[in-house]
């Protein structure tokens, strides 16, 4: 959407941003995006300021071990992510298609070890004698599944956008002098992460 | 109906370079100017099916022992042997609410304003992001949709009020309602998302697509009220989502997020719902007021009195919004000291808003007034958003708000600020912008008509509804004639209703005088008002792409009267680079 | 800020050393784990210590992968617009259960 100054009797149009439309776009996005997790993670804050007593401690329900080494899988997919975006800066086809490729691998694997968490869960947790961990366990159980079902949920939109990136990599569309769509899927891609980052340490740890 | 919609926007594109197919210029569109006529006819019609809803509403209330005529042809869910059923009652007054809120009010003056307007406001040729506009656009039809279906499926529609108290909106045994309140939450959650892709388009758009000289204490007040809006809505909306999502849960899943027996806590929902329903009606105000502003420097000749503090009023009521929301929940037994700080910041609103008042006086104070239909429901506005705020006041205060919570007083404010408010202006910026939109002015004579019976009855309606809510006529009541101490106000709501019948009516003549217009309407050229601002230094309707070329902008918005232009009274913002504005800054 | 105007293409500054901040990133995670689970501390000071950690985390990562540190200050504006929010939501909630 760039408009040719030269159209304007050779006045520049104004500034805005000096950052491009897709990027701006995007920050804008996730701004919204914050605000829908933390209308998530703050009702739990308060829910459990609320029941305090009857909450179970870190580790008694969930798999802390498998899901550090999870979080882990997710960093080092952010690694990747912003690896397949200097590559794309810097023209290199191979690094682009690798790092897309393994960021979307990294991906998928985080989102493998979650399903593969809640089915245990859901069939072997036990908490306040219930067989079975499911949304239905009073408000532990309601905003654990929410919280990291939502995150799961944006997770795959972002494994699928990079299938797709991935899938246009080999297509050779990105290149040094076309790389906006890789950074702004990045941008996604690391929040992402960053909510993760929280939610761990909240739901996990806390 | 298809045809002349087509008819419509055909007549808004004059077609250009490449040849589209007929889908994807009109129905698939990625023109700005489309989609917004496209959201315009859509939120025309759920105005129209809102408007219907308050018209059985008041019928029921005003006389609560007759039969519905031509009541048969409704369900027996809905009406049985001639009688509203209570259950939908519920329905009316809960769909009336949502419907106007989300299906008409928002979305007119977002979706069909914001769309036209910023692009052509500050010089550029499109949004941002055109795709994702027509996205924007292509969910609220499923929206709209679902919402009027669940009117149809068993257990009626939702019925909770459009605030969705828990747990009553949780409890489906507590209801009576099941699937029509989980697909009004889908389709919530399907209009939030609309709702959340326009602002980012509006934000980027506002942000890095201005032409030439197009600064931002350059931009119309428009633009700059429709650009905080989405602001508010950017941050507001996904809390409503996050919440309603919530709810969702707890009636389908099994959750126990606002259920008291499963440990969770019903205040949490209306925390988070007020959390976003407050910025929501400044959502639904600050637009009205960018246009007010823009019709009335238009009608008066002169100037926006105070175009920073205008600027600096928008922005502080914006930020005092976050701040308001417990005000709605005086009442709920929240924390005291929370209720003081509520008070507090609910006063000071008062402020900018008023502010604002006086310097829409101080433009008319003395302009050469041209009192065209736009001009008088500008006016309008001002006067009936003046005494739904004079209302506010008073509501602002806990101890009173104690008594006058849940009443018709309440009733009377929300449609002071909505109807008198948002209506008005919007009925102002249709007539206003109607010939750059299709090429056609709508007729004047029906439109001073329209001005006057729309003003008449509406106060012929509300204006009364301030003494029964002080009487006592709580809200959202099926039959007043079953309460003792409502004994003798029958009288009054007979009045309103009949004078609701005729303010119904009267909208018909508006939509007469929009359908006629579009076909045999005074063809109008560029500029038919002579006003400044950039739409109209281009043909009515603009060419695809907006301009030939980009313009470049000299002057501020509202340059009308200026002292230095001496052939006529008004300087569009991209002629002559030599005139200087007369305050200098820019 | 003049010499912000070619910025939006090409980074006028040197790429952050990537590795460098995923070893922090798994050196804090390695941490909050062991706060979690090995500390003998009273439980506040664990929480709050897991939080800290928690957002020194958020930020590397929106600092150096977003890249917030080298971009205009007006999009670090918009970045940091919802925070305020955010925060006048939990205050003022958690007035209700404190």
């Amino acid at each position: 959407m760039a408009q040719a100054a030269t159209a304007t009797a050779g006045r520049a149009p104004e500034r805005g941003l000096d950052v491009y439309n897709q990027k701006v776009g995007m920050w804008v996005f996730l701004c919204s995006e914050v605000m829908f997790f933390a209308g998530l993670i703050g009702s739990y804050v308060v829910l459990r300021f609320g029941a305090s007593d009857s909450w179970a401690q870190p580790g008694e329900v969930l798999n802390v071990p498998i899901t550090a080494v999870n979080t882990f899988v997710l960093i080092c997919s952010s690694v990747t992510m912003v690896k397949a975006f200097a590559a794309a800066e810097a023209g290199d086809q191979k690094g682009i298609k690798l790092y897309l490729v393994l960021t979307f691998l990294l991906g998928a694997t985080f989102l493998g070890v979650q399903v593969f968490e809640y089915t245990h869960l859901i069939q072997h947790g036990e908490w306040q004698g219930s067989h079975g961990f499911t949304p239905r366990a009073g408000l532990y159980g309601s905003t654990f599944f929410t919280m990291t079902g939502f995150h799961g949920f944006h997770v795959l939109l972002g494994v699928i956008c990079l299938g797709w990136a991935s899938l246009q990599a080999f297509r050779g569309r990105w290149g040094s002098d076309h790389y906006h769509g890789i950074e702004v899927l990045g941008l996604y891609w690391h929040f992402v992460d960053l909510v993760w980052i929280i939610l761990f340490t909240i739901v996990y740890l806390i | 109906m298809a045809t002349i919609v087509a008819e419509a926007t055909g007549q808004a594109i004059l077609h250009e370079e490449h040849e589209q197919s007929f889908l994807r210029k009109y129905v698939f569109a990625t023109d700005h100017k489309v989609i917004a006529i496209q959201f315009l006819f859509t939120t025309l019609f759920f105005l129209m099916i809102g408007g219907l809803l308050a018209v059985l509403m008041r019928y029921q209330i005003a006389w609560p022992a007759k039969t519905l005529p031509g009541g048969g042809i409704l369900p027996e869910t809905m009406v049985a042997s001639g009688y509203i059923l209570p259950e939908f009652y519920n329905s009316l007054v809960t769909m009336h609410g949502s419907i106007m809120v989300f299906f008409a009010i928002m979305p007119m003056l977002v979706g069909v304003f914001a769309n036209y307007l910023i692009p052509l406001q500050i010089g550029a040729r499109d949004m941002a992001f055109p795709r994702l506009n027509m996205l924007s656009f292509w969910l609220m039809v499923p929206a709209g949709i679902l919402t009027l279906a669940s009117f149809f499926v068993i257990g009626g529609a939702a019925a909770a009020g459009w605030t969705l108290y828990a747990p009553l909106s949780a409890r489906p045994d507590l209801s009576g309602v099941h699937l029509g309140q989980q697909i009004w939450l889908v389709s919530l959650v399907l209009i939030g998302l609309s709702s959340i892709l326009g602002s980012v388009n509006y934000i980027t758009t506002t942000i890095n697509m201005r032409a030439p000289g197009m600064t931002w204490f350059r931009l119309p007040l428009t633009v700059w009220a429709l650009f905080i809006t989405a602001i508010l809505g950017l941050l507001a909306m996904p809390v409503l989502s996050a919440a309603g999502i919530m709810l969702l849960f707890d009636q389908t899943i099994g959750t126990t997020f606002f259920l008291p027996a499963g440990g969770g806590q019903p205040l949490l929902w209306q925390h988070l719902f007020w959390f976003f329903g407050h910025p929501e009606v400044y959502i639904l105000i600050l637009p009205a007021m960018g246009f007010t502003s823009e019709i009335i420097a238009s009608g008066s000749r002169k100037p926006i009195f105070g175009y920073k503090a205008m600027v600096w009023a928008i922005v502080a009521i914006a930020f005092l919004g976050f701040i308001v929301w417990g005000h709605h929940m005086f009442q709920s037994g929240m924390n005291p000291t929370l209720g003081l700080s509520f008070t507090i910041s609910t006063l000071l609103i008062a402020v900018p808003s008023a502010i604002k008042t006086f310097n829409w006086m101080g433009t008319m104070w003395r302009g050469n007034l041209r009192l065209h239909t736009p001009m008088l429901f500008a006016i309008g506005f001002v006067a009936m958003f003046a005494i739904g705020g004079l209302s506010g006041i008073f509501m602002a205060s806990t101890p009173v708000d104690i008594y006058i919570h849940d009443t018709y007083f309440i009733v009377a404010h929300i449609h002071y600020v909505l109807f008198g408010g948002s209506l008005f202006a919007l009925f102002g910026a249709i007539y206003y912008w109607y010939p750059k939109m299709f090429g056609r002015m709508m007729n004047e004579t029906l439109g001073k008509i329209h001005f006057v019976l729309t003003l008449v009855f509406f106060n012929l309606v509300f204006f009364p509804m301030h003494g029964l809510g002080m009487k006592g006529m709580m809200r959202r009541i099926y039959d007043p004639t079953g309460y003792q101490h409502l004994q003798g106000i029958q009288d009054t709501n007979q009045l309103i209703s009949i004078s609701a019948f005729c303010l119904y009516a009267s909208g018909f003549l508006f939509a007469f005088n929009f359908f006629w217009s579009l076909r045999k309407g005074r063809k109008a050229e560029a500029n038919p008002w002579d006003a400044t601002t950039l739409e109209w230094q281009t043909p009515s309707p603009p060419k695809h792409g907006n301009w030939k070329e980009i313009p470049v902008v000299y002057h501020g918005p509202h340059e009308f009267s200026h002292p230095d232009v001496a052939d006529k009274d008004w300087l569009a913002q991209n002629e002559r680079p030599d005139v200087t504005s007369p305050a200098g800054a820019h | 800020m003049s010499d912000h105007a070619a910025a939006s293409e090409e980074h006028g500054h040197e790429a952050p050393n990537y590795l460098l901040i995923w070893l922090y990133l798994f050196i804090l995670t390695v941490a909050e784990v062991a706060v979690a689970f090995v500390s003998h501390f009273p439980k506040w000071v664990v929480v709050i210590a897991l939080l800290t950690m928690a957002m020194w985390k958020a930020l590397l990562v929106a600092l150096y992968y977003m890249h917030l540190k080298f971009e205009p200050k007006r999009l670090r504006l918009v970045a940091l617009a919802p925070l305020p929010a955010v925060a006048i939501m939990i205050i003022a909630i958690m007035m209700e259960y404190v």
